[in-house]
């Protein structure tokens, strides 16, 4: 009985080893850590990818290379044909997509295979370029880490600045399904170096309409209701002098420390209103002009409340005008208005440009700094 | 002669088991499957299931009571006699051999896509039949530990699916029965499938030391894994939206995708591959359930070789079928019927026909 046992004890040890049979060492796969989708001058899909080289006697440490193909999987074959070893998904960190093939119908399905495979991970930021994706992915900076270790850095970087959003694959992918909303992704842009260039607004279907700014995509994510990262505004004092055009002397930074936002849904006569009501703690973080703070504090809180309500609307409106729905005010309608968002969930993009949507903005500024 | 008296078990161990046997693969794409057709609701679809199967769970023990000490092969061999109760023991047998092999399946093929994408469904399949060998030969108490040990040591695992909580979008759940009660009632099917397990019962109760407590620990059972359930539905429901849902074959494992730690970047394989202990409860009890049964309808005191005998039919069949994932949702949809009838019908039956007897044999002395 003991002795049985101790047997099959054993055999069960001498079933691992067979597990080496058809081991995977890390020399001999290709991680995919950037993926990049772009269109070249015909109009063909162009795959690239730039994977670590795990070898002593590589000089340069990344393989990067760009491939013609049909699709995403079928690219896979050109890349072993010059890889080192197999390349794979399954560590994917940036998906960067160029703006041209952003802009065809359907482009979206081409990302499958990432999802469909278990294997892959869904968790690579997705990244518009802005101009030839080529020219990102083969981008090798002296004074910078490895691209992909860079990008990563950047983008969420960006992301806790809100200088640009960050938005995964799974995210889009939900996204891209869900009817009350459409997705916001970074924006990069190449000019002998890397830039974040802001936010780019997907529509209902996933095709590019619209480019934010980085004060932009920080409305933005107030309007969404982010709470985290920095949320700094550079505005201008009314009524100051400008200055002598080198130092503009009317100038001011607040941050937005903290912020709680309201949201009330209503519907009245065939149309969604939205009220936004934003209470933001503010923080002067430079001032160039004199102004006494403790003294006209009221003043200042009203200016930049007035400023900040303006920005508000502008944003809206470009929103509205491109009749997306990044805000994601579709859910709220789903949620709380079901019987009048039913009849119009197909078509809420075009909906929601003509909803009525007001923000008020009530800012108190809770400190100003060491100096007056 | 009392044929549980060497392998009497605890309550936690009861419900250990009893839970282990109901929670298997399904939980991976239940949020799903629910989705279909209850859409947001779904995990209210779970509550009344819930409620169902333990009513199904106390029409068992109604019966069971009878018959304290009497495993399902000889209580079966009570109310029937001998030879009929072992011709109705045989489709008991298909039954639990069935549900065991199918779960096994779908967990090889959870194991092959994710990790083993090259290994041969045999040798996966042969690696779990070792392990469930030698547990399962042993008998029921052995099974029982092991159970209430997986329950204890895998506790943590729900925890970590909090982790995605803050990017989640609680709206998505709103409103509330946006489209009534028929959506939720229609799904209570499907749902009711992932509870399935209760009837094992029928093989743990007499193995109870302290019986009064069997409804307790029945209850409590079926409500961890009404918790469970309703806890990754929701987290799966707040975190894809609906459209999306009924897009995704299994949810739970997108979930898990999207927990990443800064030193851990895979943290679904890590999970999946500790859950593979949580499943295997799950298959050694029906297991189990079938070699035992085999065990008796052939008068052997020892059911190791029907264990063995068991095991080696999975192995063929895998060898011989090859198992796909399109062949095990089919087959999993055909069990529905089967397992229908095992929960909610039979119980019954058997208790209206023992009444009955009963009743007869008080009024022929009189």
């Amino acid at each position: 009985m003991k002795r049985g046992l101790c047997c099959l004890a054993l055999l069960l040890v001498l079933l691992l080893p067979t597990g080496c049979m058809d081991r995977m060492d890390i020399e001999n796969i290709s991680l995919a850590l950037i993926i990049g989708l772009d269109l070249d001058d015909s109009d063909n899909l162009e795959v690239s990818i730039s994977s670590p080289v795990f070898s002593r006697e590589a000089k340069r440490k990344t393989e990067v290379y760009t491939a013609k193909s049909l699709t995403l999987r079928a690219s896979q074959d050109e890349f072993d044909k010059t890889f080192k070893a197999f390349t794979s998904g399954g560590k994917s960190q940036i998906l960067l997509i160029g703006k041209k093939l952003m802009l065809q119908k359907h482009w979206y399905a081409l990302l499958d295979p990432l999802l469909r495979d278990p294997k892959n991970s869904t968790t690579a930021r997705i990244v518009l370029v802005d101009g030839p994706v080529s020219k990102v992915i083969h981008y090798d900076p002296q004074d910078k880490p490895r691209l992909p270790i860079y990008l990563t850095y950047l983008i969420d970087t960006a992301s806790h600045l809100n200088l640009a959003t960050r938005t995964t694959l799974q995210e889009l992918h939900s996204i891209n399904l869900d009817k009350g909303i459409t997705a916001s992704i970074a924006e990069l842009r190449f000019d002998d170096k890397i830039f974040i260039k802001g936010s780019a607004l997907l529509s209902e279907n996933g095709i590019y309409k619209l480019s934010i700014g980085d004060e932009e995509t920080r409305l933005l994510r107030m309007l969404q209701g982010e709470k985290k990262g920095e949320f700094k505004f550079t505005l201008e004092h009314e009524g100051a002098p400008t200055g002598n055009g080198i130092v503009p002397r009317n100038l001011y930074t607040v941050s937005a420390v903290k912020y709680s936002r309201k949201l009330k849904i209503g519907y009245a006569r065939d149309h969604f209103t939205f009220d936004f009501h934003f209470h933001i703690r503010a923080s002067l973080l430079e001032k160039l002009f004199p102004f006494d703070v403790l003294k006209s504090e009221d003043a200042l809180e009203a200016e930049i409340s007035r400023q900040l309500e303006d920005k508000f609307r502008s944003l809206i409106q470009k929103i509205q005008q491109a009749k997306i729905d990044p805000i994601g005010l579709g859910r709220f309608a789903r949620a709380y208005r079901y019987n009048e968002w039913k009849p119009v969930e197909n078509k809420w993009s075009a909906t929601l440009s003509d909803a009525d949507i007001n923000v008020k903005v009530d800012v108190l500024i809770a400190a100003m700094g060491s100096i007056r | 002669m009392k044929v549980t008296r060497l392998n009497e078990i605890t309550l936690m161990q009861y419900i250990a088991i009893v839970h282990g046997a109901q929670v298997g693969t399904g939980i991976f794409s239940l949020p799903k499957d629910i989705a279909l057709k209850a859409g947001a609701d779904g995990w209210i679809s779970i509550l009344i299931s819930w409620a169902v199967i333990t009513l199904a769970g106390c029409v068992m023990l109604l019966l069971l009571r009878k018959f304290p000490d009497d495993p399902l092969p000889s209580l079966l061999g009570k109310i029937f006699g001998r030879r009929l109760g072992k011709l109705a023991l045989l489709p008991f047998i298909v039954y639990f051999g069935c549900f065991g092999w199918i779960v096994m399946v779908n967990s090889m093929l959870y194991i092959k896509a994710w990790f083993l994408p090259k290994t041969s469904v045999f040798l996966i399949i042969l690696l779990f039949a070792v392990p469930t060998f030698m547990l399962v030969r042993n008998g029921m108490r052995v099974i029982g530990r092991y159970a209430e040990f997986i329950l204890y040591s895998m506790a943590w695992m729900p925890v970590f699916l909090l982790f995605p909580l803050s990017d989640g979008h609680w709206t998505n759940l709103l409103p509330i029965l946006k489209d009534g009660w028929t959506p939720v009632l229609g799904s209570v099917r499907e749902t009711l499938f992932a509870f399935t397990g209760m009837e094992i019962l029928f093989f743990v109760y007499p193995h109870l030391k302290r019986k009064q407590y069997a409804f307790h620990g029945m209850l409590i059972a079926s409500t961890l894994t009404m918790f469970l359930y309703t806890f990754v539905t929701i987290l799966c429901y707040i975190q894809f939206p609906q459209d999306e849902i009924v897009q995704i074959n299994q949810p739970l494992m997108n979930l898990l995708k999207i927990i990443e730690f800064r030193f851990l970047e895979r943290f679904d394989m890590i999970f999946f591959a500790l859950y593979l202990f949580v499943v295997s409860r799950s298959w050694s009890v029906y297991g189990f359930a079938t070699a035992y049964s085999l065990g008796r309808l052939f008068n052997r005191e020892n059911h190791t070789g029907m264990t063995a005998l068991y095991l080696l039919a999975i192995l063929v069949v895998v060898f011989v079928r090859q198992p796909t994932w399109n062949q095990s949702i089919r087959f999993g949809d055909a069990m529905t019927i089967f397992n229908e009838w095992m929960l909610f019908i039979v119980p019954v039956v058997l208790l209206a026909f023992v009444q009955i007897k009963a009743l007869f044999r008080r009024r022929t002395p009189g």
